[in-house]
């Protein structure tokens, strides 16, 4: 049986799958393609964590599937395994000990994915659509953290058909971060709150939003002894706010700065302003990397305030990212995030999976 | 059904009176949904209506308000934040305005006089209807407005907005003439009640004994002839509903600037070129709800400011002592201890978010709604995403939600015809 599906494969219907056309606008990047893309937009990606040999891709898409890769030292992708929701995947996380995938969908369920036996049993269940999920390992508990549309927040250990808790959050889920003991949530109508996760899952603070306008993504960093201190917030209008929980110096500390926006010097024709997709951190020199719907992704160091890069722009936006364990990898996906709409949805049109090198890029400026 | 039959008598006075009445079972299940909260329900009927809103594509897009609007006043029979209604009102009548199909529509005629009436000044709304054509053939609106001049007491006016009615030949006629022959009546029955109380020497009675007029502002006895003042934060939004039963007009207080305005009024209607020029409709509903924090520094008593006066400039001294009692005297002037810049809570709401005239916080959210390009003064910027659908509703959607409707509509559509799976076009 054909891993897949039927629709692609190797060197199937579209064009430029190897590179057929030199400047083809939709990789100039040339980074490396990821082999069997899925059908439709990607909504999230995520690398196996250290704990795992190797390096192992999961992402998740709009045509109901999650698909896994595992992603060779030489570059190359094999495809590895799927698995289907009966709604489009929203999100996607792997355990701490790297045997599990858990997924997230519209379809109001998420499943527990077990890669060894390839099979799948639903863990969590909601009244509205799951956007966010996340695993999180504390000492004396471990489960896993839905975030939906029906405004709940919701705690499961998976072998249990009940939340562990289950949270009343002001308005919808949209986006989420967990780094033990901290969690963030971001919610529609500029909602931002922070759990603490020690003993158990507790709303810690309700933050008033450094951004004016629509949260989108958010990413928690860590300070210099691997700590939660802090997160990246990106909104739908082309500006991310860096927040420090606790910082010596607010009004100093915390910043926001514009990104994923055109004609930045000329001043004669208005800006273009993009949402921003997705916020990630390298693991290792805790600088970001931000994807927009201008279809470009940049690099940042939020301490020294400076810009490190900024791609060239793509054909179409690109709506998730992440960073294998150890850095080297950038893995970003190219496809239509619905950001003008259904007007402009192309469904023939080919999405992409990139993988970059991101071992030199993302240094930061100020090397101790 | 034994405990919310209990929870209606019990929060009785909370229930907003609608005018077309409650039903009763509605208005059960409602309560009982709010008492068990129950809001998983709730919530997806909303999230339902604010999809439909955003995926509607036939040609009567009012309906799907009208009714998104009906279902909030029976489902939310407080009134309050939550139900979202007031924001609801706003955006309907705006989204509609340059429409003129609508224009005489009676349900958005109806909308527009419900949006009327929760703002600060429903003379305003009224005046700015009557100038772009909307309702001016629908007796609704002449009924409410005449009925708004009566309760301030201007029965003059209440009555010529009638015959402003008959003349444009409002629809239906009969109503308007029987709404008219009542006014006139009860016109009569206050003179009538007036002379006789004037001739009275020995008490009748059937005139009333002196009687307390509930919700009006309470008269001083006694020597010190000064009033408590009625106080709002902000003090733009005059009253409240309810307060407009009895409206002290006189001179006693900053006179309403409004009574002045109707007697400039011409005769003639509805063509009145000497209308200032509308750009945008009037807005402001009752905002004491939607406030958020802000400093109170600016506010000194008396607070009865004209609507649309911004806080800032601090209304006009009163020409009277304000009272103050003798034991407790708060200063004029809260002092700000707190540094707005430092502390998030109180800067939140920006100056420039403050009450403004009526039209320019119209114009700015009109801006939102329809056009693309954001003028902030310093550079142009454009978004480059659908905001029409994405802020369209009482609440936004991101696109993942936009998306996801339309996936659950146009799988519904294959499961309702049973064809078979196919990955083509939208």
């Amino acid at each position: 049986m054909s891993l897949f599906g039927t629709n692609t494969g190797f060197g199937s219907a579209g064009t430029g799958v190897f590179g057929t056309t030199t400047t083809d606008s939709h990789n100039p990047m040339k980074d490396v393609e990821v082999t069997s893309p899925p059908d439709d937009s990607i909504s999230c990606l995520a690398f196996s964590p250290p704990t795992m040999p190797g390096n192992f891709l999961v992402g998740g898409s709009w045509a109901n599937d999650v698909r896994c890769w595992e992603v060779q030292d030489n570059g190359q992708t094999v495809p590895k395994a799927q698995q289907m929701h009966t709604g489009p995947v929203l999100d996607v996380c792997w355990s701490d000990d790297g045997s599990k995938v858990f997924t997230a969908s519209c379809d109001k369920t998420a499943k527990m994915w077990d890669l060894n036996s390839n099979q799948t049993i639903q863990i969590a269940q909601h009244e509205g659509p799951i956007k966010t999920i996340h695993w999180i390992k504390a000492p004396n508990y471990s489960c896993i953290m839905t975030g939906s549309w029906d405004k709940t927040l919701k705690f499961w250990d998976t072998r249990s058909p009940n939340p562990m808790m289950s949270l009343q959050m002001p308005e919808r889920c949209y986006c989420a971060d967990v780094v033990y003991p901290m969690a963030v949530v971001a919610t529609a109508e500029r909602g931002l709150i922070v759990y603490q996760l020690e003993n158990q899952p507790s709303e810690f603070r309700r933050i008033d939003s450094p951004l004016k306008h629509q949260h989108r993504c958010v990413a928690i960093f860590k300070d210099k002894q691997s700590k939660p201190t802090g997160f990246a917030l990106g909104s739908i209008e082309g500006r991310v706010a860096i927040h420090y929980i606790n910082p010596p110096n607010p009004a100093k500390d915390n910043f926001t700065f514009k990104c994923h926006r055109s004609n930045g010097t000329n001043t004669a024709t208005p800006q273009d302003i993009y949402a921003v997709n997705a916020i990630s951190f390298h693991p290792v020199h805790g600088t970001l990397a931000t994807v927009g719907s201008d279809g470009r992704f940049s690099f940042w160091d939020k301490d020294a305030r400076t810009k490190l890069k900024t791609s060239e722009q793509l054909d179409q936006p690109i709506t998730a990212c992440c960073f294998n364990n150890n850095g080297n990898i950038f893995a970003y996906a190219s496809s239509y995030d619905w950001s003008k709409g259904h007007e402009y949805y192309n469904p023939q049109k080919k999405n992409y999976i990139f993988l970059r090198n991101a071992a030199e890029e993302l240094k930061p400026r100020n090397k101790k | 059904m034994a405990e919310c039959d209990v929870e209606w008598e019990l929060c009785k006075e909370n229930i907003q009176p609608l005018k077309q009445g409650r039903t009763i079972s509605a208005l059960h299940q409602a309560l009982c949904q709010q008492q068990e909260g129950n809001h998983t329900a709730l919530n997806q009927k909303k999230q339902a209506f604010e999809s439909e809103l955003r995926m509607y594509d036939g040609d009567d897009p009012l309906d799907v308000w009208v009714r998104y609007i009906k279902w909030t006043k029976q489902t939310f029979p407080q009134g309050g934040k939550e139900s979202n209604l007031s924001v609801l009102l706003e955006r309907a009548v705006m989204l509609f305005t340059a429409d003129k199909k609508y224009h005489n529509d009676v349900r958005y005629v109806e909308l527009w006089i419900e949006f009327a009436e929760g703002c600060s000044d429903p003379m305003d709304v009224f005046r700015y209807m009557q100038a772009q054509g909307i309702g001016t053939m629908q007796a609704a609106l002449y009924i409410s407005w005449s009925e708004e001049h009566e309760k301030r007491g201007n029965l003059k006016m209440a009555d010529r907005v009638f015959q402003d009615g008959v003349k444009c030949g409002a629809e239906p006629v009969d109503k308007l003439q029987v709404f008219h022959r009542a006014l006139q009546a009860r016109v009569c029955r206050q003179m009538m009640s007036s002379m006789t109380a004037q001739q009275r020497d020995d008490d009748d009675d059937e005139d009333e004994e002196p009687q307390r007029s509930s919700l009006a502002e309470l008269k001083a006895k006694g020597k010190k002839k000064a009033v408590v003042p009625i106080n709002r934060v902000n003090a733009s939004a005059g009253y409240a509903r309810g307060l407009q039963f009895k409206q002290p007009l006189g001179p006693k207080h900053n006179s309403r600037p409004v009574i002045f305005d109707e007697n400039k009024v011409p005769e003639s209607v509805p063509q009145e070129p000497k209308f200032e020029i509308w750009t945008a409709p009037p807005t402001a509903r009752a905002k004491e709800n939607e406030q958020k924090p802000e400093k109170w520094s600016n506010v000194k008593l008396p607070l009865k400011s004209r609507s649309g006066l911004s806080v800032a400039v601090p209304p006009p001294k009163p020409s009277f002592q304000p009272f103050v009692e003798e034991d407790d005297r708060p200063p004029a002037v809260t002092p700000c201890k707190i540094n707005p810049a430092v502390n998030s809570v109180l800067s939140a709401r920006k100056p420039c978010r403050l009450e403004q005239t009526p039209m320019k916080m119209l114009q700015e959210r009109q801006q939102l709604m329809q056009t693309q390009t954001q003028e902030d003064g310093k550079s142009r910027e454009q978004s480059m995403y659908c905001r029409d659908l994405v802020y369209s509703g009482a609440t936004e959607f991101c696109f993942e939600e936009l998306r996801a409707e339309r996936y659950w509509q146009k799988h519904t559509r294959k499961l309702q015809t049973n064809s078979p799976e196919d990955s083509s076009t939208d």
